[in-house]
């Protein structure tokens, strides 16, 4: 399994950097370089020019100055932002990526777990009305044209039912004199939800190697919801309670409207994946057992249906992060996604550039990750590793 | 037949349809019989004759569009037709098991093979069995199918046809099933491994004395294991008699072509008469006997007047009005 | 394989022409046509693939109303949807302190906007932009100064043109851009597929390397950067779209189903009979694989449409009016959370792409069940 992973990660390796190539080659083919503005500058000394040349590179082959823009996003290098000068790319990068993480993160495990449940029982009651209205509407969901369901959310939720702020990350009246920055405390908020979740994984694992079953699920059920209180009690008695309040207020709507629209595809495949499933003999020698309804359709057919779900995923993550820098970009939300349609905007070259190349990254990253997963689900490639 | 035990399975003039778009499709159209504790039945025909949707029956999985017109199933004594599906589920497996055809994806691919069995012994043991005893009772049966109990731990597709299939067995064995029901379970394997595997199950249910119910195409492999055969067509059964009897002395048109269509490796040599014709439209049948368009012995009467299951004697049961002119087939034995 | 547009592949070399009683173009046109009747009739029988089409229909009417209506009944000067321009007029009551905006203007702004010696009390002929949805005859001044009466039924943006006019140029745009993304991903994916297939080796090990590295990148931050550094036009969007998603998911696809025909025994007898390389691809596996690249064809008129509107919403391509722009206008114009107040600015163009992305959605769907052969055989 190791080995797998291993494989896949180099793989992704090489894909990347021959993306980034063809990101500077892309750099290279536009119209107007910029670089020649610098360095076509009369009142340049030729010797000044001549310096400025081999310290950009230029001087060498196009094969060359490839090579070169790859090698320095890898070293983290990936130059200076045109407008705002000094912070580095990097930097800009640096404060905004664990944001639009979080954003990508939770919208895709909600929607795919709200979307997998929904649609394995949508599958299994075919033909009753709520399935069709639910088909519909995922339907709907998946082709609406999302820039304008978000406003249209923005406008309900934020507007005229003014259930959620209009957008933006904190609401600065309530951060005024306040001791922590909203990126600090978002990152201790992270630090915090991370090693929750790691907290109950390890509850699970430890649970599944008790030689008792019955024992195992009683730590399961007794020690997952403790974590939670736990995590929510932490928060609740910080001293930062209502400045965490105004950060998770501001975050959910951005979260909940991407995973509406993530949710109808999820929905939508796992209703046909698991139809197909649920026509396979497994099925019908479960129910010759004499299992029960739920046991049928949740440990032998979901769990099949789950298969070409998690490869749709490898689909889905462009919908995802293209959907995720519409949310930002319309709920103000400063994360990645804002930052390159801004950058974009403004012609920051660097900046759109670099944020595209992290964002790659991500893609890649949520590829793997993907590809691992459905090795772990599915027995028939895990043993021929 | 020769030591019969208490009655086990009464099926008992039982119909039923599929209503579909089209109307009703005639599945099983009176099938009346009776199987002894330890007796094992073959039922025979051609594809979509009824077999399935009787063994669906028996285990309450038809589909959902199958409707019961008249007539009982019942397992000692009590009628399984008139059980609610939570009472139906505790008798599935542990009274009445099931080897499917096409087992080869009977099982899931994601579950280790002896987790699937345990599942099954799991559910159907009351008060459960520990983790050892199940074990011990799974090693148990995969040693009585020739298989190494070491392959409980692995997954289905580590398996090859023939050992898929032997699993499958062990796992219908699994919770000590009165009756099970094996339909083609061999078909998808080759010549040598049917072989051996028909011989194993019919070893293991003289074993256990369990009764067994096989569904074939094949008559002959029907012959091999068990003690009476059913001959269906069109959703009725034609001809029922013990093996020898209805192997040897057909008396039902249909049986007589379908032995005489079955080469001979061990008998003399004969020409091989084929059966000529389709299978009924079940949307809607023939008028009289079913078998009537195809039969060579057809006479007016047939067409408009249903022949009865009528009893020749010794337990030889035949619906046919001529009976009588049915060539006698000599030694075609299996 | 079922074929939509394309007959079985009968070949004039596999079958002596002599036994042949009629011309073979005859025979083929028959096969088509019967092959057509029986797939148009399971399309037909799954109602999400008509609807589709009944609401591709209609929008290939609206298409086709916008040059008629400019040609006949509108006023360029006033419809055109970049540059009419018709300032609808209402009449205020000019007070001190304003309770309904709607209908009163305060004295200030009266007096900015007309001449400073209107009272309280005197009534004020105001242009009004967005102007609300109108059937009637409604009086107002075009782009020149000159008083018109004109009705809208749409009513107008907050720049004063048409939005129905802009609603119904906007549908010729989408399915223009639509044909040009799916006709190359068609043409790119089935060329990319069979010669993949056909020849595996290290040209598909290149091919299928190269699919995967489009398949990962995500789409819309590449067309968002690429719009930074070129000028992008609707024809070189839509080429974009089509070479992408050409290039990347439809391609993988169309292989694996032109490798499952080219291993059919029938290329293997026109081999024997003597065809070479192009006319094996062209003349067998593309026939076959052709089916499965229509259908994909409509994904790609889905994900163009709402591509498009995506990134004229984002105010990145330099096309004169669309969907996408509409909105773009009326968010960029302060009615961003116009809600239902000003519907008419983002409901109609919202709608529209929905629609229209869904219903080549639908259709896609229905051709699915016809074409998909896993499908099929239910």
């Amino acid at each position: 399994m190791l080995k797998y992973v291993g494989k896949r990660l180099i793989q992704g390796l090489l894909l990347l950097a021959l993306f980034l190539a063809l990101l500077y080659l892309l750099l290279e083919a536009q119209p107007g370089d910029i670089t020649q503005q610098l360095i076509a500058n009369p009142q340049l000394p030729p010797e000044a020019q001549t310096m400025l040349r081999e310290r950009l590179g230029l001087d060498q082959p196009l094969l060359g100055r490839t090579f070169n823009y790859v090698v320095n996003f890898f070293q983290g290098d990936l130059g200076l932002s045109f407008t705002q000068y000094p912070n580095t790319v990097g930097q800009l990068i640096l404060e905004r990526l664990p944001r639009t993480i979080t954003l990508f993160l939770t919208a895709t495990l909600l929607s795919y777990y709200l979307g997998f449940s929904l649609g394995k029982i949508m599958a299994w009651k075919r033909g009753r009305s709520f399935e069709t209205a639910l088909t519909l509407g995922g339907v709907a969901g998946y082709t609406v044209f999302y820039p304008w369901f978000a406003i249209l959310m923005l406008w309900l939720f934020g507007f005229a039912l003014n259930w959620f702020p209009l957008g933006k990350f904190i609401d600065v009246q309530e951060w005024t004199g306040a001791a922590v920055t909203a990126n600090q405390l978002f990152i201790q908020l992270l630090v915090t939800a991370f090693i929750a979740s790691f907290a109950v994984l390890a509850i699970h694992i430890v649970s599944r190697r008790l030689s008792s079953e019955d024992l195992g699920g009683r730590v399961r059920s007794i020690g997952t919801p403790l974590v939670i209180v736990a995590y929510v009690l932490f928060w609740w008695f910080n001293p930062n309670r209502v400045l965490v309040g105004d950060l998770l207020h501001h975050t959910a709507l951005p979260v909940i409207t991407l995973s509406m629209v993530n949710f109808a595809g999820v929905m939508l495949l796992t209703r046909s994946s698991m139809l197909e499933t649920l026509r396979e003999d497994y099925i019908l020698t479960a129910r010759a057992k004499g299992l029960s309804e739920r046991s049928i359709r949740d440990d032998h057919a979901a769990r099949n249906a789950l298969l070409p779900v998690v490869t749709s995923l490898v689909l889905a993550l462009s919908f995802v992060i293209g959907g995720g820098i519409l949310t930002e970009g319309i709920f103000s939300w400063p994360g990645l996604g804002q930052m390159l349609l801004n950058a974009t905007l403004l012609e920051d070259l660097p900046l759109a550039t670099g944020t595209l190349g992290i964002i790659g990254i991500l893609a890649l990253t949520g590829h793997i990750i993907a590809d691992v997963v459905y090795m772990y689900l599915d027995p028939r490639i895990r043993t021929s590793q | 037949m020769t030591q019969k035990g208490r009655p086990l399975l009464e099926v008992d003039g039982l119909v039923m349809r599929y209503q579909t778009k089209k109307g009703e499709v005639s599945a099983i159209e009176n099938v009346s019989f009776t199987l002894h504790q330890g007796e094992s039945l073959g039922l025979v025909g051609e594809s979509g004759c009824g077999k399935t949707s009787i063994a669906m029956s028996l285990m309450g999985l038809a589909a959902d569009n199958a409707r019961y017109h008249a007539g009982q199933i019942r397992l000692d004594g009590e009628n399984l037709l008139a059980l609610d599906e939570n009472a139906m589920r505790k008798r599935r497996w542990k009274s009445i098991s099931m080897v499917f055809q096409g087992a080869m994806n009977s099982w899931n691919p994601v579950y280790k093979v002896g987790d699937q069995i345990r599942e099954a012994i799991d559910l159907h043991f009351n008060p459960r069995l520990s983790e050892a005893a199940s074990k011990d009772r799974m090693v148990r049966l995969f040693e009585m199918v020739g298989l190494n109990p070491t392959m409980l731990g692995r997954y289905p597709h580590e398996f090859s046809g023939g050992m898929r299939q032997r699993a499958v067995i062990a796992m219908a064995l699994s919770c000590d099933p009165k009756l099970i029901i094996a339909d083609e379970p061999t078909t998808a394997l080759d010549v040598i491994v049917q072989d051996q595997i028909l011989k194993e199950l019919k070893k293991i249910q003289d074993q256990l004395g369990m009764s067994l119910i096989y569904i074939s195409h094949d008559i002959a492999v029907i012959a091999e294991v068990t003690d009476t055969i059913g001959v269906m067509y069109a959703g009725k059964l034609v001809e029922y008699g013990s093996t020898l009897e209805v192997f040897q002395r057909p008396r039902h048109p249909y049986a007589y072509l379908l032995l005489s269509s079955t080469p001979s490796i061990t008998g003399p040599r004969r020409k091989l008469a084929p059966l000529e014709g389709e299978p009924p439209n079940l949307l809607d049948p023939p008028t009289g006997c079913r078998f009537h368009p195809r039969c060579p012995f057809a006479t007016d009467k047939c067409v408009v007047d249903e022949p009865p299951l009528e009893d020749l004697g010794g337990g030889h049961k035949v619906a046919c009005w001529h009976w009588d002119k049915v060539p006698v087939t000599i030694g075609a034995s299996a | 394989m079922a074929d939509i547009l394309t007959a079985p592949p009968v070949q004039p070399g596999e079958a002596p022409e002599s036994i042949l009683q009629e011309p073979l173009w005859k025979i083929r046109l028959r096969l088509t046509r019967r092959s057509i009747a029986a797939n148009w009739k399971l399309f037909v029988s799954h109602k999400i693939g008509l609807i589709g089409l009944g609401v591709i229909g209609v929008f290939a009417v609206m298409a086709i109303s916008h040059p008629i209506l400019m040609s006949t009944v509108w006023d360029p000067a006033v419809y055109h949807p970049v540059t009419g321009y018709h300032a609808v007029k209402v009449d205020k009551l000019v007070v001190d302190v304003v309770n309904d905006p709607t209908t009163e203007v305060d004295l200030t702004t009266a007096q900015i906007q007309s001449n400073p010696f209107i009272e309280v009390g005197d009534t004020l002929s105001i242009p009004q932009q967005p102007a609300p949805p109108s059937l009637g005859v409604r009086a107002g001044i075009d782009r020149n100064g000159v008083e018109v009466s004109a009705s809208h039924i749409l009513g107008t943006d907050p720049l004063g043109r048409d939005v129905l006019s802009q609603l119904l140029y906007s549908t010729r745009a989408a399915f223009f851009l639509g044909m040009i993304a799916a006709v190359v991903t068609v043409f790119i994916a089935t060329a990319i597929g069979s010669i993949s297939a056909y020849f595996g080796g290290w040209i598909d090990t290149v091919l299928m390397r190269f699919a995967d590295l489009i398949l990962l990148v995500p789409l819309l931050p590449v067309l968002i950067v690429v719009s930074a550094l070129f000028q992008i036009s609707l024809p070189l969007l839509g080429l974009l779209i089509g070479l992408l998603g050409g290039f990347g998911g439809t391609a993988i696809i169309l292989k694996s189903q032109a490798l499952q025909v080219s291993v059919k025994p029938f290329i293997d007898a026109a081999r024997i009979a003597g065809g070479g390389h192009a006319h094996l691809i062209f003349r067998h596996i593309v026939p076959n694989v052709l089916p499965l690249s229509f259908l994909y064809m409509m994904f790609t008129v889905t994900d163009a449409i709402a591509l498009e509107a995506t990134l004229s919403f984002l105010g990145l391509l330099s096309i004169p009016m669309s969907w996408g722009i509409m909105i773009n206008v009326a968010q960029s114009q302060g009615y961003f959370l116009s809600g239902t107040d000003y519907w008419w600015l983002l409901i109609p163009a919202g709608l529209a792409v929905s629609l229209l992305a869904a219903s080549f959605f639908l259709v896609g769907r229905a051709m699915d069940e016809v074409v998909n052969p896993r499908l099929r055989q239910r």
